[in-house]
């Protein structure tokens, strides 16, 4: 799993209200190198939640000097993209679990793949 | 008929084509029919896509290939795609090379383009036919003309109250009881309860025949009247021993018909019953072989009469032609069993002890009763088949690429049942997600962003998406209620402004005059999104019959039976199996998937489709709120939406 996808994921255990940003339990992280594409980043920044991404980031240990605050004029700014390129797509999840902030419901995540499945009673 | 693909002077880009498409073509035969074609002209040729499994027929066929020289015989092979002809000299088999191959042939309302490669020799190992099951016998002209139209007047099919929706709807043949009712749910009579109405009294002097002639002993008190329209059919079946005698009659009227017997160990026999003709089953034909009738519109029959123009090998079986079904009326008659059968195929016999065949999957009645249907007929099937289902599903479907290609960049989109990823690569801003772990997996390998949840509950925050697909899924639903939770969750994701396409195969597979590509030719690549790989192999095909025959899908399903007569349009809820390629006969259907291999050890795995009737979907979509249907399409087989979310 990477941080982009945990960025967009929300718990939807029934009654949860405040189900986002899920808990990361990682047991195994792996980086990958991939090719740098600053036009990528640049696009896809304004759809993240800044703050989400960042404490990701941070529970995984890979925050860099990452702000906690999204600066201004990031398009030009290419080692600061260069960052965002490693946390949102470069660190990966392979082992571990989802933890959802309110129930403490667990998801987990094998071969780097979140199983979001709820059973009949939590559905 | 002159083609210009014959001169020489433009090497157009049609005339390449049509050369490549030739080539493959050759590949293909030689791959799985074992057809080696050669470079080298000779007398003889074999026609790709022209064969009686297309739906060409011989007169069809002849008709062209005669303008190209005398033919010398014209060998058309049961249920292939391609057939074979060989001319009086070369020159007509150059002549026919060069001007057919390419040429669309009109058949009915389909095209059909001809790819020809020359052949060395002329087999066909298709060969003796099999011989009739033990104990059947087949009486033709059983009854006149007179008689024929006077029973088929005796039924009075005439809707009921409350069964009119049923009739437009839903394509079943119908069918009615006289003496006792057949019950499909439990396979038996209810041997104290007779019907109000006997055996109408037109048929008394048939019986007497029957008897006279010596067909059988006793006066049958059980009549069931089946209708079949064109595209019809019923599933293989052994009649319940404990619930009739041995002998068992049946009359063809109406039009002519093809019924199939199948053998535990596999023999088909193919039995053309003509229109007025009497089918008599006793002994192993009654108690051991299943009958059932293929739904389709064209059956192959033997050529009426033989043709001067093409002769027939002695014991090769290919002066086949194709008849096209017209509406048929069967009279089965039967006579009650009272005591448990003593027959001698204990095997199949439910009164000594073997088990009366499984039911199969019905319509689900309840919530639980639909997602434990899906579970096993939708997951478990695409779990098992993932890595076989991924191979086949290459090409991305055009019109949703366009979809996808004309929202702005940057844009958050969700595709809800990404199966093997096919849309993941059109649109780098997608994340997919599916109920299938081994799917996801695939995903993942290739790079895609994508986890496993359920469609009826996505793990993604309401108003997030700028746009959401959903391709190819939510005919996976077996209620109509969930069906509508599946478009209810698809439209939570949206912003307001978002737009979600939604793509469900549909029940009409023909429109405007046009097959899909799931029905036409298999010469072709496999652009379908719902193309099972052995269309060419009969194995399959007959696999998939057994299958039938142990799921005992006895009769296409929904709805109730309807009145106190017995008349009933579909008097089972059970599932029927889709035969591959062939029009839909009902709305709710298993269709199997045949892995990769075509031999008959391998499984096979049913799927649960609902396919959605014309204007189905976008009624479904209406019923959302917030939501309007920008535009509607159907697209290869499919009902399409684009929906437009806004506030309301
Ligand atoms: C015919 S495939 C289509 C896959 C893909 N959309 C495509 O067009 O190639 C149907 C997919 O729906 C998925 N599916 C079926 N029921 C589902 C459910 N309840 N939730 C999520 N996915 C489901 C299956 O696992 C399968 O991948
Ligand atoms: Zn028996």
């Amino acid at each position: 799993m990477k941080l982009l996808t945990h960025n967009m994921l929300t718990s939807h255990v029934k009654g949860v209200t405040k189900g986002y940003p899920l808990l990361i339990k990682a047991t195994e992280v792996k980086v990958n190198q991939l090719d740098f594409n600053p036009q990528f980043v640049s696009r896809m920044i304004p759809k993240l939640e800044w703050g989400a991404l960042v404490q990701a980031a941070e529970d995984l240990g890979y925050r860099q000097d990452l702000p906690g605050e999204l600066i201004a004029d990031y398009e030009q700014n290419e080692e600061f993209l260069k960052k965002v390129h490693r946390v949102l797509l470069e660190v990966e999840v392979m082992e571990g679990c989802l933890k959802c902030p309110e129930s403490g419901r667990e998801f987990p995540i094998t071969k780097g793949i979140p199983n979001m499945l709820l059973n009949e009673d939590d559905a | 008929m002159k083609s210009d693909l014959s001169t020489e002077s433009r090497k157009s880009k049609e005339e390449k084509k049509v050369l490549r498409k030739q080539l493959k073509a050759s590949h293909t035969l030689l791959k799985h029919e074992g057809v080696c074609t050669t470079p080298q002209p000779t007398k003889s040729l074999v026609i790709a896509n022209g064969g009686l499994g297309n739906g060409v027929s011989r007169e069809e066929l002849t008709a062209v290939l005669q303008e190209m020289g005398e033919v010398e015989k014209l060998l058309m092979p049961p249920h292939k795609p391609y057939a074979f002809v060989t001319f009086r000299s070369e020159d007509g088999a150059r002549k026919a090379h060069a001007n057919l191959n390419g040429w669309k042939l009109q058949c009915g309302e389909s095209s059909i383009t001809l790819y020809l490669s020359y052949v060395d020799s002329v087999k066909c190992k298709e060969g003796a036919s099999v011989p009739l099951p033990e104990g059947l016998a087949l009486v033709e002209h059983f009854v006149s003309p007179e008689e024929e139209a006077q029973l088929l007047n005796v039924i009075d099919w005439s809707p009921t109250q409350g069964d009119v929706t049923a009739q437009k709807s839903l394509k079943h043949r119908r069918v009615k009881h006289y003496g006792f009712e057949f019950r499909y749910d439990i396979n038996n009579v209810d041997k104290d309860k007779p019907l109000a109405a006997g055996l109408p009294d037109e048929c008394v002097p048939i019986l007497q025949r029957c008897v006279e002639q010596g067909h059988t002993n006793v006066l049958p008190d059980q009549l069931t009247v089946n209708q079949y329209e064109s595209g019809q059919g019923i599933p293989p079946h052994v009649d319940t021993h404990s619930a009739f005698e041995d002998t068992i009659l049946s009359l063809s009227l109406g039009a002519k018909t093809v019924m199939e017997f199948r053998h535990p160990d596999g023999r088909v026999a193919a039995v053309v019953l003509p229109e007025r003709s009497l089918l008599v089953m006793k002994g192993e034909s009654r108690y051991l072989w299943s009958h059932g009738i293929t739904p389709r519109k064209v059956d192959m029959v033997p050529a009426e009469a033989p043709r001067a123009d093409a002769p027939t090998e002695p014991g090769i079986q290919s002066n086949l032609t194709l008849s096209r079904r017209g509406t048929r009326t069967s009279f089965t008659f039967r006579k009650i069993r009272h005591e448990p059968c003593h027959c001698a195929f204990p095997s199949a016999c439910d009164s000594q002890g073997a088990p009366s065949p499984s039911p199969g999957p019905s319509l689900p009645s309840c919530p639980a009763d639909a997602a434990r249907l899906e579970e096993e007929y939708v997951h478990r099937v695409y779990s098992t088949i993932a890595s076989h289902f991924s191979d086949t599903r290459h090409t991305p479907w055009p019109r949703v690429c366009h979809f996808l290609s004309s929202l702005p960049s940057g844009s958050v989109l969700a595709d809800v049942g990404c199966g093997n990823g096919k849309y993941l690569g059109v649109n780098a801003d997608l994340v997919g997600c599916d109920r299938s772990t081994a799917l996801v997996q695939i995903c993942a390998a290739r790079g895609y962003h994508a986890f496993v949840s359920d469609a009826l509950s996505v793990p993604l925050r309401t108003a997030s998406c700028d746009a959401c697909i959903s391709i190819a899924v939510i005919h996976h639903f077996s209620t109509a209620e969930r069906r509508l939770a599946a478009v209810k969750e698809l439209v939570r994701l949206l912003k307001p402004g978002g737009q979600a396409l939604i793509y469900v195969w549909a029940f009409e597979q023909e429109y405007n005059k046009q097959k899909s590509k799931y029905l036409k030719q298999i010469f072709k690549e496999d652009h379908g999104e719902f193309s099972s790989t052995n269309l060419l192999s009969e194995k399959s095909q007959k696999s998939s019959g057994e299958k039938v025959s142990d799921l005992s899908c006895h009769l296409e399903n929904s709805h109730k039976p309807s009145d106190m007569q017995g008349v009933s349009r579909v008097p089972d809820a059970r599932l029927s199996v889709h035969t591959n390629r062939t029009a839909f006969t009902s709305q709710d259907l298993l269709v199997p998937w045949h892995l990769k291999g075509g031999k008959s050890t391998v499984p096979v795995f049913h799927r649960y489709y609902h396919v959605f009737q014309q204007g189905e979907l976008e009624h479904l979509c209406a019923q959302v709120s917030g939501v309007k249907v920008k535009s509607s399409y159907h697209d290869q087989g499919n009902w399409c939406v684009v929906l437009h979310f806004s506030i309301i």
